[in-house]
């Protein structure tokens, strides 16, 4: 299959004030496939996640130079965040479902854009959570507070929020560091089963994650990619001396 | 992947239409953050109309033909409008000694009641005692000020040389009263805010409890302790009805001891507000400007201390 | 030797503790024990439900005979009443069904409904005094057709108090709640660090600080004179709506601060604009806190007075329009304060006292409440 590029970087800097967060990021993301962004923390690799769907324009003293397309339109200058954010979804470190029924958090996005209807809503619902691999387990508690249920459930939920909105990309900030290895592994099964329908990118400190789900591979260090490839090449033979050091240092 | 292409066709017409919509919510969004900075910006506005017309009228007897020398407004010792005289030195010292009165009294007790609530009493007794001190901090002060007439003027008229109940003594006991709320929930949120390594790095060097309390913990909330205090004397300068009623207001002369009438700069507002007029209805204005004068100073003492606390806070 | 000595040193302490609290304790205790041994007396059904002055009105009704249903003795079978002497006063004791004195009409021909306890003083010529209750039936039995009376409504109730107090609270809320709120979510959600923010809070925090007797003078110079609006219900309010605003910006800005940061990222981050968020996620959660602000500025309004006595002014009365002579109103407290300073009648002040102090413990409670809720459903329970 051939890839499809769904995010171009080019010459990407960042500045929080006078700190340099992000040196000089040349990346294609393609379409249909899993990208993990790996490195120690404080490496850039949040961050970086966060300007692709301009998260960071929340942020005080935030300057970005560069440039980043979606689908070739630049995300900074042709398009407003609110639009980028409905078509680049984001699942966040923490499940961070609002306190409100599961229902309203799943409805909450396509009603932020104005579907009223009941029936339409109810269809998105069901399907997002289908897809979310979490509807068996929620369907007779719909009207329930999200808060409730448990912590993998929860993130699930989130997703399914995610989904609702019908992204064209799903952004994953290091989404099962806060989960047990169960609800992990749900949640991986499910970015591997969603990334039929959608571009995922996947914020992880997690190797085995990275290697169990990706496509292809970033290592981040110091707010500069060092290696960015294949996941398979990343994990068996990288090219980069510190690359090496990093995977293997954590698997040893 | 095709079918996924398929879609991607019907979607892209709307996707601008929602860039259409985005930038309508954008401009919704400016309207509506317009409308809240203006309304923040009201409350800057109440303070410097308060002031403007506050001051305008207050000043207006100095100035001009027929001025009052501001001289003898401040130093005078006698407050007889009938006959054209306004003197307001002996209310102030009036008000400044009543506050100090309950300033020296409320402080101690408030904050050995705050110590007793964070530090000692079991939670089913700070259960009980908590709502009542919150009662104390709503109850309106036109009923301490019928409680100071009904009870504590009574009391004092019996034991008085003078035999006259309304006294500067009086007041301080109604002002330690109104302020206590202020001062105990002020001063436990401070205590308990000490962090728990204090309590314990005391108790591991040998510490009673109590001596971990006073040695320890107070002077770690020392800051908020002294914004209680400065709340208080806030609170007790600008009290006006509870006060008035129990001041005995005489027209004149320095209180010479604890049992003399007072007449605090409030009272002097609001004893002859409803029908004053001319002159004296300034003069009444021109009280309100020392009083607001005083109340500024503290306000600005107080605004300094909490941003220091905050700053301790951070710097931890 | 030096244990001991600390052990004393210690003692002492705590005795001054245990004191202090007593003392706070007490004082409240104090406190409410004279408001109540005072004050209950002097309250009853008729202090709670009639208006607060005398009100004398001439009505007329026409006379259509009403059998009685248990003839009882004084019964005026034209008008369907049976009337008493009490205080020396002829007073209605007893209306019968379909009595015709429930369809009088007052000079104006506005209908006036006769009640009972309605003091009777003249009938047509007949003045009703040093009248026995034979004559005075007797003088409401002559002739036939329409009668004209003139009729006291006795006052003594708090009734009108509580009207304008309340039309006072809904007032000041009306403008102080939304303008505070809005200047809440402006400072917490949208104002970045600088002058302009400090600007802002050095104004609150100094209007917080202002003594309320200068509020009153602000309102009475500003709004009462300068705006002639007299003394109104629509000065009281917006002299109070100044007064309020500090409170109910810092409380809710307290509350907003509460809400987690996750919430407002997670809407963002679903194509949410700010103002979308600030309204179906952080106001939602920031609501019982909101309320507590409510309620809190409902309990300083119940108990103002020097904000209020010079810009709402002390006439008992139901105020019938927002500026204007019909306009002035007594809140409980301002008539309380009036009542010791101006006709130094401590009874009275003090069994409104016992009303005011039984709506400040239901505000405490009902606060407690929400304040309950909130926490248990924060923690997700």
């Amino acid at each position: 299959m051939k890839d499809i590029t769904k995010f171009s970087v080019k010459d990407l800097n960042l500045f929080y004030g006078n700190f340099q967060a992000l040196k000089n990021i040349n990346m294609d993301i393609y379409k249909g496939q899993i990208t993990a962004f790996i490195g120690p923390s404080g490496c850039g690799k949040s961050t970086f996640l966060k300007t692709i769907n301009r998260m960071n324009d929340l942020i005080e003293g935030v300057t970005v130079n560069g440039t980043v397309t979606l689908d070739g339109v630049d995300i900074y200058k042709e398009m407003d965040a609110i639009s980028l954010r409905t078509r680049v979804g984001m699942v966040f470190q923490q499940p961070n479902p609002f306190p409100m029924s599961i229902y309203d958090n799943v409805a909450y996005g396509p009603r932020i854009q104005g579907i009223r209807k009941k029936n339409t809503l109810d269809e998105i619902v069901e399907k997002s959570l289908r897809q979310a691999a979490i509807w068996d387990e929620v369907k007779d508690k719909l009207k329930k507070s999200a808060q409730a249920v448990s912590g993998g459930q929860q993130q699930r939920v989130c997703i399914a929020r995610t989904l609702a909105i019908e992204p064209e990309v799903i952004l994953m900030d290091e989404p099962t560091s806060a989960l047990d290895p169960i609800s992990t592994l749900k949640i991986e099964d499910l970015a591997s089963e969603l990334k039929k329908d959608y571009t995922i990118i996947i914020v992880t400190h997690n190797m085995q994650q990275a290697g169990r789900i990706s496509d292809k591979t970033a290592f981040f260090l110091t707010g500069e990619v060092i290696e960015y490839g294949d996941t398979e090449q990343i994990f068996n033979k990288p090219s980069n001396k510190k690359t090496e050091d990093y995977i293997t240092g954590r698997f040893g | 992947m095709k079918l996924k292409d398929e879609e991607k066709m019907v979607t892209e017409p709307t996707a601008k239409t929602n860039q259409a919509v985005a930038n309508q919510k954008d401009y919704k969004d400016m309207v509506f953050r317009t409308l809240f900075l203006l309304c923040a910006l009201l409350s800057v506005l109440s303070v410097i109309a308060i002031i403007t017309f506050v001051f305008s009228k207050g000043l207006k007897p100095f100035f001009g033909q027929n001025a009052y020398s501001l001289t003898d407004f401040i130093t005078g010792l006698k407050w007889d409008p009938g006959k054209e005289v306004y003197g307001i030195f002996y209310m102030i010292v009036g008000s400044v000694l009543a506050t100090l009165g309950a300033i020296v009294l409320g402080v101690p007790i408030g904050l050995m009641t705050a110590v007793y609530i964070a530090e000692i009493a079991p939670k089913k007794i700070v259960a009980l005692i908590r709502p009542a001190i919150e009662l104390l901090a709503g109850i309106p002060s036109v009923i301490y000020g019928a409680f100071g007439l009904g009870v504590i003027v009574q009391l004092i008229k019996k034991v008085s040389p003078t035999g006259q109940g309304e006294s500067l003594l009086a007041v301080i006991c109604v002002l330690t009263i109104m302020i206590l709320p202020t001062i105990i929930t002020l001063s436990e949120s401070s205590l308990r805010a000490v962090p728990k390594s204090y309590r314990e790095a005391s108790y591991g060097l040998g510490a009673s409890k109590i001596q971990t309390i006073f040695k320890s913990v107070i002077p770690a909330a020392r800051s908020g302790i002294l914004s209680a205090t400065v709340l208080g004397i806030g609170r007790a300068l600008g009290e006006t009805m509870a006060v008035m009623m129990i001041a005995g207001n005489n027209i004149g002369g320095l209180p010479g001891s604890l049992w003399d009438k007072i007449r605090p700069l409030t009272s002097n507002i609001s004893m002859e507000m409803s029908y004053a007029s001319g002159r004296h209805q300034d003069m009444l204005f021109a009280t309100g400007v020392v009083l607001f004068l005083f109340i500024l100073v503290i306000n600005l003492i107080l605004i300094r201390i909490t941003r220091k606390m905050g700053n301790e806070g951070s710097s931890n | 030797m030096k244990r001991n000595r600390r052990k004393i040193h210690d003692s002492i302490l705590k005795g001054l503790i245990y004191a202090s609290t007593t003392v706070t304790i007490g004082i409240l205790v104090v406190i409410m024990g004279f408001v109540l041994y005072k004050g209950l007396p002097g309250i009853n059904i008729n202090f709670l439900t009639r208006m607060w002055d005398n009100e004398t009105t001439i009505v007329d009704i026409n006379r259509n005979p009403v059998t009685g249903e248990n003839s009882e003795e004084n019964y005026v079978e034209s008008l369907g009443i049976t009337i008493a002497l009490e205080d020396e006063n002829i007073i209605i004791k007893d209306i019968e069904k379909d009595s015709p004195v429930e369809d009088g009409l007052n000079i104006k021909e506005v209908p006036y409904e006769l009640k009972e306890k309605d003091i009777i003083a003249k009938a047509d010529k007949v003045t009703f005094r040093d009248i026995t209750v034979e004559e005075a039936v007797a003088a409401l039995n002559e002739g036939t057709g329409t009668i004209r009376l003139k009729v006291t409504r006795p006052g003594g109730g708090i009734v009108p108090m509580v009207i304008s107090t309340l039309y006072i609270i809904l007032l000041t809320l009306l403008i102080a709640a939304p303008v505070g709120i809005c200047a809440a979510i402006y400072l917490n959600e949208y104002a970045k660090p600088g002058k302009v923010l400090n600007i802002i809070r050095f104004a609150i925090q100094n209007l917080a600080g202002i003594p309320s007797i200068i509020y009153g003078l602000f309102g009475m110079l500003v709004f009462v004179q300068n705006l002639k609006m007299q003394y109104s219900i629509l000065a009281g309010g917006l002299t109070l709506s100044i007064m309020l605003l500090p409170t109910i910006i810092s409380t809710t800005e307290e509350t907003l601060k509460e809400v987690p940061n996750v919430y407002r990222q997670g809407s963002m981050g679903l194509g949410a604009t700010k103002l979308q968020t600030i309204s179906k996620i952080i106001l939602p959660s920031a609501l019982p806190g909101i309320l507590v602000a409510i309620i809190l500025s409902i309990g300083r309004i119940v108990g103002e007075s020097a904000a209020l006595i010079w810009t709402a002014g002390t006439v008992a009365q139901i105020p019938s329009s927002l500026v204007g002579s019909e306009a002035g109103a007594a809140t409980l407290t301002t008539k309380m304060y009036w009542l010791i300073k101006e006709s130094a009648d401590l009874e009275a002040a003090t069994s409104i006292a016992v009303v005011l102090l039984a709506l400040v413990i239901l505000l405490n409670m009902v606060s407690k409440l929400i304040t309950r809720r909130f926490l248990r459903s924060r923690t997700g329970k």
